[in-house]
């Protein structure tokens, strides 16, 4: 393949196709410019005959064409299904990036350099997956490439739609690409959001399935081990047994009356990742502390005290997110996260807190959850600003 | 959605096998124009499932596309990289469905966004 020098640009068409004829080499110009009268053509809308009305009804009885992402049903006991989403991610992870998604979007813009390298270091002419996009910080990073973006929230897929990027909302433990297809794919602080082994296990062998042979791939998560310590005491740590039973709908101890832990956790929107953090730190205090510890331990207790678990053993944790108050009242989904007791009020901060669930890695267990593929070998793992990352590679189709 | 999107999306349903490719059901198509580049092509012409592609753009009101699988001798034609390189990635569909070629199950296109999730009872 030749060397090319970001001519290959898919951003709004007259903008991006503008600038790309500006700073085309002239060496280049034969093969790669295709510079007609800029504004006239750009944009031509064809309807196509549709053969079908918008509601026929299918074999499959589907009949609405509306966004039709369910809300799960009364169902008793857990899904056999690795890919049923449990209640626990659906609630605190799922709802939260939906409520938060423009303002967690306007926090997140620096380009970690580990990524950027692995994307930069592709072969021009790549088609890269990013499953898990987010607001699509990595889409395009590398000019001379393609990315495709999925991600679970509608919300921040639509921040990434009018940006311009190629998107869709899939399930990153389900992608629904054919085998072998992309060039390379990356998992930038996903597998983190879920909650059991066999589902981050799952998401990995997508990632190895959905890219060819000798394809690579790249996952980043947040590690136990952060570089911040006092950020870990700002988030609530969750009781293995509360996390590995939470498969059923409804959770009476999340409606609980405004628990006095959470109200007194500082803010942060830290994420280990060297973020620019817009609310200032509070230094954690022996007093902060004692709080977490719950004065009544009920049977369904969701956080742990000190003693009952060593804090670096513990890997289960509600991270707080600060949705400032008029943000909240623009995204609307807050009023009823606020009802349902899925976000609470801190009058002082002016924000409404929301819990994002998270299952932080320990050293050396993303690439165990890879030791027993029999298409993909590691062929790089580090630690970097409090994630563990792992590159693989896949050797067979 | 491009047609370079459309011919790699499967429908993952649970039983499902043969998921593509994904029948297009067009209710509002856009054209957008983007860089060529002949590299990117070159690479996708290997990849691309031909017929799925050829469909697909039919049904987004292009017919420039050749039936027949071309030889691979084709990306060396600048005609015929441009008509691939307009229906890959410059044909949009903005508004429809994809339907399972199995099931018939629909899954949404809107705002150019295909929603490719699973209800509760597809996985």
């Amino acid at each position: 393949m030749l060397q090319s020098h970001g001519f290959f640009v898919l951003l709004n068409a007259s903008r991006c196709f503008y600038k790309f004829c500006k700073t085309c080499p002239r060496s280049f110009v034969n093969i790669c410019c295709v510079c007609p009268p800029l504004i006239s053509r750009t944009m031509r809308e064809v309807k196509a005959k549709s053969a079908f009305g918008l509601c026929t009804a299918a074999a499959g009885g589907e009949s609405n064409i509306q966004d039709s992402v369910s809300v799960s049903k009364d169902r008793s006991c857990s899904s056999s299904s690795v890919i049923s989403t449990p209640e626990l991610e659906k609630k605190y992870v799922h709802r939260v990036y939906d409520a938060i998604a423009p303002h967690f979007s306007s926090t997140r813009f620096a380009k970690w350099p580990k990524v950027a390298t692995f994307l930069n270091s592709l072969p021009s002419g790549s088609l890269v997956l990013d499953a898990g996009c987010g607001n699509g910080k990595y889409l395009g990073l590398n000019p001379n490439c393609f990315f495709l973006g999925c991600d679970i929230s509608p919300s921040l897929i639509k921040i990434c739609a009018d940006r311009g990027h190629e998107v869709l909302v899939a399930d990153a433990v389900n992608l629904p690409y054919r085998t072998g297809y992309g060039d390379a794919a990356i998992s930038i602080a996903v597998l983190h959001h879920l909650s059991t082994e066999k589902r981050r296990k799952k998401a990995i062998e997508e990632l190895v399935r959905v890219v060819k042979k000798g394809g690579l791939v790249l996952i980043t998560v947040w590690a136990v081990e952060q570089e911040d310590k006092s950020l870990v005491t700002k988030w609530t740590p969750l009781s293995e047994k509360y996390v590995e039973e939470w498969i059923g709908p409804g959770s009476p101890h999340i409606r609980s009356p405004s628990s006095p832990t959470l109200e007194s956790i500082p803010e942060t929107e830290e994420n280990g990742m060297g973020e620019c953090v817009k609310e200032s730190k509070e230094k954690s205090t022996d007093k902060l502390w004692e709080s977490l510890c719950l004065p009544s331990q009920s049977e369904d207790n969701l956080a742990v005290s000190k003693d009952e678990k060593a804090i670096n053993n513990q890997q289960e944790y509600f991270v707080p997110w600060h949705l400032p108050y008029h943000r909240a009242e623009v995204s609307g989904a807050s009023a009823s996260a606020l009802a349902n007791g899925l976000a609470k009020k801190d009058d002082k901060k002016g924000a409404v807190v929301y819990n994002r669930y998270y299952h932080v890695f320990s050293a050396g267990e993303l690439e165990r959850l890879t030791s027993d593929m029999n298409n993909a070998v590691v062929v790089d793992r580090f630690y970097d600003k409090s994630n563990w990352c792992i590159i693989l590679e896949k050797t067979s189709a | 959605m491009r047609l370079l999107t459309h011919n790699m999306l499967s429908s993952n349903i649970r039983g499902v096998t043969n998921g593509i490719p994904l029948r297009i059901e067009a209710e509002k198509v856009i054209e957008k124009q983007v860089g060529f580049n002949p590299d990117f092509l070159k690479n996708m012409f290997s990849k691309i499932e031909w017929k799925a592609l050829v469909d697909a753009s039919r049904s987004l009101g292009y017919s420039e596309l050749p039936e027949e699988a071309p030889e691979s001798s084709s990306v060396e034609s600048e005609e015929f990289l441009r008509k691939f390189h307009h229906a890959l990635l410059e044909l949009h569909l903005d508004e429809g469905a994809l339907v399972c070629p199995e099931t018939g199950r629909k899954f949404p296109v809107n705002k150019g966004i295909p929603n490719m999730l699973l209800h509760e009872d597809e996985v």
